[in-house]
């Protein structure tokens, strides 16, 4: 804008015709660097992110032998797989896995998010550091396996010792063993990277915003309820899709706990598509990953018209 | 921070039963997510027949370090931890650095390479090419996984083709194959498709936004390289954000099992994760977990309890695997717990 003023204002001068060339060498050099700020990452996004994307619709077109040279077979792989019955029970499983999950955790980390910002700091650093305390889905997959152990697990005593109940199959029955999936991520629930946005997101809450409610003559769950909350909409929605998400494509849980048994009642996508891998039968396995994926973004797409971005957030 | 409870009357007895009560609330739920690392501690220093009793060992009656002996000695491959050893292959510590080769190498690639590149889409670049390069590094993000899963197999295997291996076109003008490089079965194989992450790129580029302009306009008239102002004045203040990331990818690297299940074959090669795993299932196969056959008085079975092989070795080594996820927590805690706001999310 101050260009045209300066052209006009400053007549010119030798040092002035020099000005612009070494202004243009130094957007050169930085458009250079700009280049190389993004060039190994964009390899990288390249290589490993769009490429395998691209080529995993292209292989599921095709027979994708592993030995001989592949043929385009057209729908061939969709057509097997949509008609493979265990598909139908693998993506049931995954969806009641995945929505019990959700229904049952998501509350969880909001609430103890909302909990801990009304404690003194000294008091809340040591909680927090207490409840975020992490432990390996590996080692606790491993330890429930044991708590869940029919003959001699906690879980097993506290049923038939303590409550007196029958024997219990927990994971051993087909009509059980989701809910058992699902039990040990209620009990012992932490806030998790959830806990840490919605922590993130009170912080930015105004403060004049509760006291003005509190004239008003809120209390306590009325703040939650009318300041809280909507506040935290937007977070609240990107943590519902990233949970429905990870739920349904939960792979480590299941595998360890029951690897799909009984008859194959906990058996998730995740765990049935392994099997084709392993049968290598890898033009199916692409076709499968990709209705999961058209569930998901289905998914995702519902949840954009329905939970639309509150306006006065 | 108190926003809930009001300012004014917070004497009132009954306002004060409720802080008490959502006070206590939260405690008792602390020690129920606290209840996993003391039966994994309880049960790594109870003796083998301990564990399998149907009474469950909640407090240590008669401890023993065992089965820490027992993996410390499988560490070294002798003595009875050759029992162990035998049940997965190789030395324990082969594992641990495995695990922890992928992960240091992983985190030390991945954190400058996707910094720079949110940090020249957040302040290098405007408008419309601002726009693109940002939609090219994030458009992955809602992919899932599993639809990634066999062209990266593929990759691995034939770098730089994505097809199996008999599809491989020829050289041009000639029938010998394209040349190809193969990460399966290498620790690479982990790394590198680990190294740029569209999630990681978001964390970044949110912080970097939150930078002003003056800070670089004014360094950039001082007549520093893009590359030094990044290196000296936006990476000291941008440290917060960086063990955010780290504890995000360290995290992730260190506990990915389905992906190295997937391109790691040989046992030497296997992170920790797998291993421990694969002694699980050994384990329940041997008879070592079913009461029955590890109570019957088989000379085989006797000495394996002895030695500590049951619950109790596995507690143990599923502690080995949290102590590295611990110590990076406290290592970032500060600012993991203060809270970085991921912007850009929404």
């Amino acid at each position: 804008m101050s260009e045209p003023l300066t052209e006009v204002a400053v007549p010119a001068s030798a040092s002035e015709a020099e000005q612009p060339a070494q202004a243009q060498r130094l957007r050169r050099r930085s458009r250079l660097e700009t280049w190389l700020f993004l060039l190994p990452a964009a390899l990288f996004q390249l290589v490993w992110g769009w490429y395998p994307l691209l080529m995993a619709f292209l292989i599921s077109f095709t027979d994708a032998q592993p030995m001989l040279p592949s043929h385009f077979t057209g729908l061939a792989s969709y057509l097997r797989v949509w008609n493979d019955p265990l598909v139908g029970q693998a993506f049931r499983v995954t969806f009641f896995y995945g929505s019990m999950l959700v229904a049952l955790t998501f509350i969880f980390p909001l609430l103890i998010a909302i909990f801990l910002m009304e404690l003194p700091p000294r008091l809340m650093r040591w909680m927090m550091i207490l409840w975020f305390l992490p432990i390996s889905v590996i080692a606790n997959s491993i330890l429930w396996r044991y708590l869940y152990n029919e003959q001699y697990g906690l879980l097993e005593y506290i049923a038939t010792e303590i409550l007196h109940l029958p024997h219990q199959p927990f994971l051993n029955d087909p009509h059980q063993v989701l809910f058992w999936l699902v039990f040990p991520a209620v009990v012992v629930a932490g806030p998790g990277v959830a806990g840490l946005a919605y922590m993130a997101a009170l912080q930015g809450i105004p403060r004049s915003y509760f006291e003005a409610a509190e004239i008003e003559g809120a209390g306590f769950w009325r703040k939650i309820w009318t300041v809280s909350l909507p506040r935290l909409r937007p977070v609240i929605a990107v943590m519902l899709v990233y949970g429905i998400i990870q739920g349904l494509q939960d792979y480590t849980w299941p595998q360890i706990l029951t690897g799909g048994q009984p008859e194959g009642a906990s058996r998730t996508v995740m765990l049935y598509l392994f099997s084709y891998i392993q049968n290598q039968r890898y033009a199916d396995a692409t076709a499968l990953s990709i209705y999961l994926f058209l569930v998901i973004f289905a998914i995702v797409v519902l949840f954009r018209t329905f939970f639309k971005e509150d306006p006065d957030a | 921070m108190s926003m809930l409870f009001p300012k004014v009357g917070r004497k009132q007895p009954l306002l004060r039963l409720g802080w008490w009560l959502m006070v206590i609330l939260l405690s008792l739920g602390v020690l129920t997510h606290l209840v996993p690392f003391y039966i994994m501690i309880v049960t790594s220093i109870t003796p083998a027949q301990d564990t399998l009793s149907t009474t469950p060992v909640l407090w240590p009656l008669h401890p023993t370090l065992a089965a820490w002996k027992l993996v410390i000695q499988w560490a070294q491959n002798s003595g009875s931890g050759a029992l162990l050893a035998g049940s997965a292959g190789e030395p324990f510590w082969v594992y641990f650095w495995n695990s922890f080769f992928m992960t240091s190498v992983t985190l030390l690639i991945s954190l400058p390479v996707t910094s720079m590149a949110a940090y020249a889409t957040s302040k290098l670049l405007r408008g419309r090419r601002a726009r693109w390069t940002f939609l090219f590094f994030i458009g992955t993000l809602m992919i899932p996984l599993a639809v990634l899963l066999i062209p990266m197999l593929f990759l691995t295997l034939n770098f730089p083709f994505a097809l199996p291996g008999a599809s491989i076109p020829n050289l041009p003008g000639t029938d010998q194959p394209f040349p190809t490089l193969s990460l399966y079965d290498t620790p690479w194989a982990i790394i590198v498709p680990g190294i740029f992450n569209a999630y990681n790129y978001l964390i970044f580029k949110g912080y970097f936004d939150t930078i002003p302009d003056s800070v670089l306009q004014a360094a950039r008239v001082d007549g520093g390289s893009e590359f030094n102002i990044f290196r000296r004045i936006v990476f000291p203040m941008s440290v917060p954000v960086y063990s955010v990331v780290a504890w995000i990818q360290f995290y992730a690297v260190w506990d990915s099992f389905l992906w190295p299940q997937l391109v790691i074959q040989s046992n030497d090669k296997a992170p920790t994760a797998l291993a421990i795993y694969t002694v699980m299932n050994n384990f329940i196969n041997s008879g070592v977990m079913d009461r029955a056959t590890a109570l019957s008085q088989s000379a085989a079975m006797r000495s394996a309890l002895a030695a500590g092989l049951s619950w109790n070795g596995l507690m143990v080594l599923a502690l080995l695997q949290t102590f590295p996820i611990f110590i990076m927590f406290i290592l970032c805690r500060e600012y993991l717990l203060r809270g970085v706001r991921i912007q850009g999310l929404k």
